[in-house]
């Protein structure tokens, strides 16, 4: 196969927007099976769940490091496989952005609800491995502290990332909303729901004008915060001198690469499986997936690097107990999965290697390979939270093993049944491909919308409340920070204020809603 | 700038005038932005400064809320030499602090939860409170701050805020905190015989070692009742684990006085504390003058180090 880029007929294009539209609200079989499917996980998880609540976290596999077990677990682990994996999607987003690569246009969409739900999915593992649960969701909000990296998952990925992809995929889907208004005229409750869904798009040029400069910003904004957010989940670990094995300033750099590739590799697995059940065998096709490829082998490389590196200093002259948990982890009792993990991040990396030099393309080896990072990636987590807790013993304790219980399992599985039911029931429910894309961009359009433009004034006030609300958003970061943080009274209990984690996150959540003003602001039509 | 934006208003938008505006709406921007930064940054600096401020932080340095000002520092040495392995501080501290009975299938389930334990070590057993650390890493890292350590320096744990993350489980290096996997479930009879002193942890929270604070805070009230200072003899055998040890090696006081037992014990040439190069400080010392012991270091390489292990 070579790559070639092919000229898409109009009758094609409508083909495929039609098989898109046609497919909303009807529940097609696979939708059902698969609905029904993850359902049962969901209610399963959710039954032990409850169990955990009434019997405590004994039911669970996880013990007292020490005692011959591990503290933290599947839920950890996942809990970060979640947040990498959303960071992947929005950045992809922000990059086809920032620099216009056409090919992955069609994947934004599925990106970008990826993010967003596997940021829910994380946050609800953090939750499922909480002692108490009720305490957790009340006490947060309520006594959060910045000294520790918990406020930096809990604020900043949360809260923050979770509302700045949130805005920017609401503002990026208003126009397919509008479009979907107009599609869906004879029922009125749809027709009602796509038009506050739109929030008076008309598709009019000095609208677009401002979604274009309102995503630049937003896009902005959301690249550092991406490298922010995975870092404090590594400072998670790697600011802990109690655990050999973990004290390590590659921990945050290695989570941050380490997401990028689960994130691609899961992007690459979705894009495969719309590919065939939409039938885009053009719009997703070589170009696509090489692009994809290419940046996988990127980020790849990188964590090979990272990953010899860090053997290489825990190997050499490291601490003793460092030492020992490098053994155990390369030729002792996690040397299996070590291997494994080392071996499927290797053979991606050499196939997409190949692939990136010779532009050849083979679509499902590519996909294969993305599911096969994606593995690697849990993997990784593994080494990462267990083997410190069950090996990486200062004192004389006994020396544990960790696999995860049968109700550790039912309930991320319930978790993850979850995710896929709200990504399935979406894809009922909005097009998950943006039809501007099925469409393609007319010229003429654009010129007659060019005209449009003189009939609405531009408006200062829009200006003003825009940076209002910027200016509210970072006011009350920055009041919740330092109420929160309590600088220079050293021991301390509470936040001065009580509840200002709650106004820092609100401030967050503000300042990234300044876009959705300044995009929704009404303008004034010229008499 | 007002010229600009009527132009883009004006009947006719050239390419240029677009431009202009485009880079007019920038310098705008950036002009707000860094200027609600400066004066927020000035805001927030300015904070510390505010007279209510000040009030309170002096306010709590009064109350010994400042550890440096403070003139109590809880510390326990002991002395292994005395020490048999007997097991009775574990047993005293089972009782004295309503910790659940558990057999010894739980020991094996690694839910068992024990504030002094007893780890063995060559042909000897360790016993091991919470050492209490100066700067303790469990601290750091609770989200809530249901873990702090306190104006006498004790790492206290506050068992109504707790959340159960068990990221202090995980950062202690020393593995001194249980998490209460279960109800605690107690005998029928052995009901009536918990101490009404200490609270029974519900499911779901970390609990640890607290010096036997209740007595502590006991033997303060009753030394105030009585209008005199607390004595270092009052001190010596006060936590449960130190009034049971059948050899008297455990050894409990201030070690801030320079003058109690336990501070004196502490300078005495075979004291020493665990794992000193992590930093952490630890109040509990251990005094050895047969058994010069460093667990950090491989058992093999026991007899090359000097006496240097002494931290506080």
């Amino acid at each position: 196969m070579s790559m070639e880029v092919k000229v898409i007929d109009d009758k094609n294009k409508d083909n495929k927007r039609r098989r898109i539209l046609e497919n909303l609200w009807k529940p097609t079989r696979g939708f059902v099976l698969f609905s029904l499917i993850s359902l049962v996980f969901l209610i399963l998880g959710l039954s032990w769940f409850v169990r955990k609540e009434i019997y405590g976290d004994i039911i669970t596999s996880l013990r007292n490091p020490g005692g011959g077990g591990v503290a933290w677990g599947l839920w950890i682990m996942f809990d970060i496989y979640f947040v990498g994996v959303a960071s992947a999607g929005i950045t992809l987003s922000v990059l086809v952005r920032l620099f216009k690569l056409d090919q992955l246009k069609p994947l934004t969409r599925p990106a970008e609800l990826i993010t967003i739900i596997s940021l829910i999915l994380g946050a609800l593992c953090v939750l499922a491995d909480q002692g108490r649960i009720f305490y957790a969701l009340l006490n947060l909000p309520r006594y959060a502290r910045p000294i520790s990296p918990m406020f930096g998952t809990f604020s900043l990925v949360v809260s923050g990332y979770l509302s700045a992809s949130l805005i920017y995929f609401y503002l990026s889907s208003r126009k397919d909303a509008f479009e979907l208004s107009k599609y869906f005229e004879g029922s009125k409750m749809r027709r009602l729901l796509y038009k506050i869904w739109a929030a008076g798009w008309r598709g009019d040029y000095s609208q677009e004008k401002r979604h274009k400069t309102s995503l630049f910003w937003l896009s902005i904004v959301i690249l550092p915060l991406i490298f922010v957010a995975n870092s404090t989940l590594g400072f998670i670990f790697g600011i802990q001198v109690g655990r050999p094995g973990w004290f390590s300033a590659l921990q945050a750099p290695g989570f941050v690469i380490m997401a990028g590739i689960s994130g691609i590799g899961l992007i690459m697995v979705v894009a495969y499986i719309l590919r065939k059940i939409y039938k885009l065998e053009e719009l997703i096709g070589e170009r696509t997936f090489y692009t994809l490829g290419f940046i996988l082998f990127v980020l790849l490389t990188i964590y090979l690097y990272f990953t010899v590196v860090e053997e290489l200093t825990a190997h050499y002259a490291a601490p003793e107990k460092d030492r020992y948990i490098a053994h155990q982890i390369t030729i002792g009792k996690f040397a299996p999965i070590f291997w494994i993990n080392v071996v499927s991040l290797l053979f991606p990396a050499i196939y997409l290697f190949y692939q990136t030099i010779t532009r050849r393309v083979n679509i499902f080896i590519t996909a294969l390979s993305g599911f096969i990072v994606n593995v690697s990636a849990v993997l990784k987590r593994f080494l990462i939270v267990v083997p410190s807790q069950t090996h990486g013993l200062y004192l004389p304790y006994q020396e544990g093993s960790y696999f995860p219980a049968l109700s550790e399992i039912v309930i991320l599985l319930g978790i993850i049944g979850f995710g896929i039911l709200l990504f399935i029931f979406f894809a009922k429910i909005f097009p998950i491909i943006p039809l501007e894309v099925l469409e393609g961009e007319k010229e003429e359009e654009k010129e007659e919308k060019k005209k449009e433009e003189e009939v609405y004034l531009p408006s200062r006030v829009r200006l003003i409340f825009t940076f209002g609300t910027i200016a509210l958003g970072l006011f009350l970061m920055v009041l919740g920070f330092v109420f929160s943080a309590r600088f220079g009274t050293k021991p301390y209990l509470d936040p001065i204020l009580p509840f200002s984690p709650v106004i820092f996150i609100s401030g967050v959540i503000i300042s990234f809603f300044s876009a959705v003003v300044y995009e929704l602001f009404p303008s004034r039509r010229r008499i | 700038m007002k010229s600009n934006i009527k132009k883009g208003k004006g009947d006719k938008i050239g390419d240029e005038g677009q431009k202009l505006e485009k880079r007019n709406l920038k310098r705008k921007f950036l002009k707000t932005v860094s200027g609600f930064a400066i004066s927020l940054g000035f805001i927030s600096s300015s904070l510390p400064f505010l007279p209510n401020f000040k009030r309170k932080k002096s306010a709590n340095r009064k109350n010994g809320n400042s550890r440096e000002g403070s003139k109590i520092k809880w510390g326990m040495v002991i002395n292994l030499d005395l020490c048999t392995g007997c097991g009775a501080c574990v047993v005293a501290c089972k009782i004295e602090n309503n910790i659940p009975i558990t057999g010894y299938e739980k020991k094996d389930r690694g839910t068992e939860i024990e504030w002094m334990t007893l780890i063995p070590h060559k042909d000897y057993l360790i016993p091991i409170p919470c050492l209490h650390c100066d700067d303790p890493p469990c601290t750091k890292v609770c989200p809530v701050n249901a873990t702090y350590i306190n104006e006498e320096g004790l790492v206290a744990q506050i068992y109504d805020r707790c959340i159960g993350c068990r990221y202090c489980q995980v950062a202690c290096p020393y593995s001194r905190k249980y998490f209460t996997w279960e109800k605690p479930e107690f005998p029928e009879t052995y009901v009536q015989a918990l101490n009404p002193d200490v609270p029974v942890r519900p499911k779901g929270v970390v609990e640890k070692c607290t010096f036997c604070y209740h007595r502590i805070r006991k033997l303060k009230e009753k030394a105030r009742d009585e209008g005199r200072e607390i004595s270092d003899e009052e001190l010596r055998k006060l936590p449960a684990c130190a009034e049971a040890c059948p050899t008297g090696a455990i050894t409990f006081g201030n070690l801030a006085d320079p003058d109690s037992l336990v501070s004196n014990l502490a300078r005495s040439p075979g004291a020493f504390t665990l794992l000193p190069h992590l930093g952490t400080k630890p109040k509990v010392i251990y005094l050895s003058k047969s058994k010069r012991i460093s667990l950090e270091i491989d058992k093999d390489y026991e007899n090359l180090q000097g006496e240097k292990n002494r931290e506080i």
